[in-house]
Formats: C-alpha cells, sequence, structure tokens
C-alpha cells in the first residue's frame, strides 16, 4: 500500500471487463482489434465506418422484419390439410395451449429482442449525432448491452431445420418466401451486432464541438 | 511495474457495460457510471452467492425438464407423449444421425456441461483449488457463450405446433417438461450473466473478496464523512 501510495499515478486508460488487468492503451487502432494480454478477451475492435455500417445493416434488418413477420414461413400439408408457421402463430399456439411462460420466452426471443436490438442500434448510431439525444443514447446503450444475447435469431433458423426435417415424413413440407427474408434478417442481425463498435459512438459524442457552458 | 496492476486495488474499476474506467468512491466501492448511467461496482454484489444459487435452481429444474414429456406428436388419433432423449432417439433411429447429433448437443449437452462448467468455475474459486486461471477464463467464456443454443428445442416446438394442427388427423401438443426446460436456459443463462470472471483473477491472486479500500482509508474516509 505504502509503495502504491508513493507511487506516480499512471495514466491507466481501462480495465479488461474479464480479469481486472490495467492496461495504458485504451483502443485498437482502426481496422484492428485490442486483446488482453493477461486473459487474451476482445477488449475493442476497430472496425473502419462502424457507424455508418451498423446504420445501413439495421436498417436494412428492420425492413426485413415486415416480410419475414407476417409472410408465412413454412407450410406443411397432410394430404388437403395444411398450416402454415409465421414467426407469431407459434407463439399464438402456445399461448392457447396454455404455456404462456414459453409463449412469452419464444415471443421475447425471437421477435421482441431482434426487433429491439435494431431499433436500438439505429437509434443509438442515429442519435449520437444530436447532443439533445446524448441521455437517451446512454440509456439506449446500456439497454442494447442488456438485451444483446437474447435475441436468438440465429437458434431460431436452426429449430425452423430441425422441424423441416423432423416433419419430413408425417407429411408434405413447403418452403415459403417469408424464410428467405427471415434468413437474411438473420444475417443482417449478427452483421449488424459484429460491426457496432460502442467506442465509436463514445468518440463521435466526446468529438463534437465543446457546449458553451462548462460541463458540470 | 512489471507485475501486474489490478484496478480494484488502485481504486479503480471498469463500467461493465460500456468499458469506461472509472475511479471508485472511497466508501462503498459503488456508484453509476457517468458516462452510461449503469451501476459499477468493484466486482458484482454477492456474485458466487448468486450464481450458486442460480446454479443449483438449475440442476434441480434440469430433472423434471428430462423427465416430463416435452412434446407429443399424435398421429390419426395415436401417439405417445416423448421426452428430450425420446426425441433424439427417435431421430437417430430413423437415420438422422446428423440433426440428431444437433438436437442432442444442443438441449442436453449444452445444459449440463454449462451446469457442470458453472459448478467447478464455483468450487475452484470457493476453495481455493490449484487451478490455471486462463483455462478457467475458457470455461467461462465457453459457459457464457453456448447457452443460447439450447433454446432450439423450445423455438422448433413453437414451430411443430403452429404447423401441424390438424384436429383429429395430426396435432402437436407442447408438454409440462418444456416450462421446465425453458426455464433450464433462463437460469442458466442468468447464472453465467451473475457470474464475476474477475473473481477468478482474484482466487488466484490469493485475494478472494479483495476491497477496493484498505483498511485504514476505510477509517479515514468515515472520518472525513463523518
Amino acid at each position: 500500500m505504502d509503495q502504491l501510495r508513493n507511487k506516480k499515478p499512471v495514466p491507466w486508460q481501462r480495465a479488461c471487463h474479464e480479469c481486472d488487468l490495467l492496461l495504458t492503451g485504451g483502443l485498437a487502432p482502426a481496422g484492428q482489434k485490442l486483446v488482453c494480454p493477461r486473459c487474451r478477451c476482445t477488449l475493442h475492435r476497430n472496425g473502419n465506418h462502424s457507424v455508418y455500417y451498423t446504420i445501413a445493416l439495421s436498417l436494412t434488418g428492420l425492413f426485413l422484419f415486415i416480410p419475414s413477420a407476417s409472410l408465412p414461413l413454412l407450410k406443411f400439408s397432410i394430404f388437403s390439410f395444411g398450416a402454415e408457421n409465421t414467426l407469431l402463430n407459434g407463439v399464438y399456439s402456445l399461448y392457447k395451449a396454455g404455456f404462456i411462460w414459453l409463449a412469452s420466452l419464444v415471443l421475447f426471443c425471437s421477435v421482441l429482442a431482434p426487433l429491439g436490438k435494431f431499433l436500438l442500434l439505429l437509434f443509438i448510431c442515429c442519435g449520437s449525432a444530436w447532443r439533445v439525444l446524448d441521455r437517451a443514447v446512454a440509456n439506449a446503450v446500456r439497454w442494447y448491452q442488456h438485451i444483446k444475447e437474447w435475441g436468438m435469431l440465429d437458434v431460431y433458423m436452426l429449430g425452423i431445420l430441425v422441424a423441416l426435417i423432423k416433419l419430413r415424413d408425417l407429411g408434405k413440407m413447403d418452403v415459403e418466401p417469408g424464410l428467405y427474408c427471415f434468413g437474411a434478417m438473420m444475417v443482417l442481425a449478427n452483421l449488424s451486432s459484429l460491426s457496432f463498435d460502442q467506442h465509436a459512438i463514445w468518440q463521435r459524442m466526446a468529438q463534437r464541438p465543446t457546449r458553451p457552458e462548462a460541463a458540470t | 511495474m512489471s507485475t501486474p496492476q489490478k484496478a480494484l486495488k488502485n481504486g479503480l474499476s471498469s463500467c461493465l457495460s460500456c468499458h469506461q474506467l472509472i475511479i471508485l468512491p472511497a466508501r462503498g466501492g459503488r456508484c453509476r457510471c457517468p458516462r452510461c448511467d449503469s451501476r459499477v461496482h468493484g466486482r458484482i454484489d454477492g456474485s458466487l452467492m448468486l450464481t450458486w444459487a442460480l446454479t443449483i435452481t438449475g440442476v434441480l429444474l434440469l430433472l423434471p425438464a428430462n423427465v416430463l414429456p416435452i412434446m407429443s406428436v399424435i398421429y390419426l388419433g395415436a401417439g405417445e407423449p416423448s421426452t428430450i432423449i425420446s426425441g433424439v432417439m427417435q431421430l437417430y433411429n430413423s437415420g438422422m444421425w446428423g440433426i440428431a447429433l444437433v438436437v442432442f448437443v444442443a438441449s442436453i449437452a449444452v445444459p449440463v456441461m454449462k451446469l457442470l462448467g458453472l459448478v467447478l468455475l464455483l468450487v475452484q474459486i470457493q476453495l481455493r483449488l490449484h487451478f490455471v486461471p486462463s483455462q478457467a477464463m475458457k470455461i467461462y467464456r465457453v459457459v457464457s457463450g453456448i447457452g443460447r443454443w439450447s433454446l432450439l428445442d423450445l423455438f422448433m416446438i413453437s414451430i411443430l405446433v403452429a404447423l401441424v394442427d390438424m384436429g383429429f388427423i395430426a396435432q402437436v401438443a407442447a408438454g409440462p417438461g418444456s416450462t421446465a426446460f425453458a426455464s433450464v436456459v433462463v437460469v442458466t443463462m442468468m447464472a453465467a450473466r451473475s457470474f464475476d470472471p474477475r473473481l477468478i483473477w482474484d482466487a488466484y491472486d490469493g485475494d478472494l473478496y479483495a476491497t477496493a479500500v484498505e483498511p485504514e482509508t476505510a477509517h479515514r474516509g468515515a472520518a472525513e464523512n463523518g
């Protein structure tokens, strides 16, 4: 402790969030990533034009959300009876059968969280241009961190594939146009969360001309 | 300078949400991040206790999840409820071993491995066993990364329930096991979230429950405040 107190302050920039190691380098150079020397966790991935890529990807994802939520994904028929699956009617059937907890979990992970991720990313990247929205953008970043891992479009896609194969010998299974939109949306969801770099947002917010009055 | 410096020992901490480096307040060591307004603490409060609680809940829930039927396919009035394991066996017996493997990994191997991994990490830290921190970190990353894939079975059930709904001819109904299974997945994901990997390194360095403030500083802080 004495040794610590007598030491000159070191310009620490960052602490690894997984092993608490103090580091003097804060951000990765453009196009590269910063890795913790002790625990090898990726601290920062500095993609090129992260903000603009994320805007483009999440906007496209949002547009694709409309057909993939409204068009049927799969169609299954035995003899002349047929039924279709959309993103929402599976949830509705579960809800009708009394599995409310299951229905809400599926609804959250396959519809609400992915939609929320797209909306939050779009809001964060566009909103960081205006000072009025600073507080809201900061909150949005926090929320994004919370719901990030609950968006499970890729898992849902695998579920579709398993269902497709499982029902193959029971009846006739058709792939509907909604599934292609859904697949594209899944790819976009992953790409947009990959390209999103929150440090680019913080930098963008910090690099605006300073307020006329001093910060408190 | 060559020895690695820990943030908490220097009264600093990284915001877990936005990774801003923050000077912790002298007393309590807890504050809000000035940049993103999320709670910042030197270590997640009661991390080990919370993770234990959620892990044990997960283990208990794993039993009904595997014993009770998760769904039943009724075809022309006949059909029996199937559990997770019998669903995998059915796929395997009909020759689709690739899909059987995927379902097996996602709905049996992943939850079990996850709970085992969490118990291993917790035991290593609490009993201060000799372990290699880089291996423990690998376990932690696998545990926190794979959890979401176990929801595969539930998504499949929700798709089947909507697709196969033709009254007498064929119908798929979800079973009570699926509720338990959904809870297992949610509980283990929360357990992985509440586990603070920085405790691995604290245990390795030999100062578990490291506090941000040394006793004398704490005393001084109290005197200033009081």
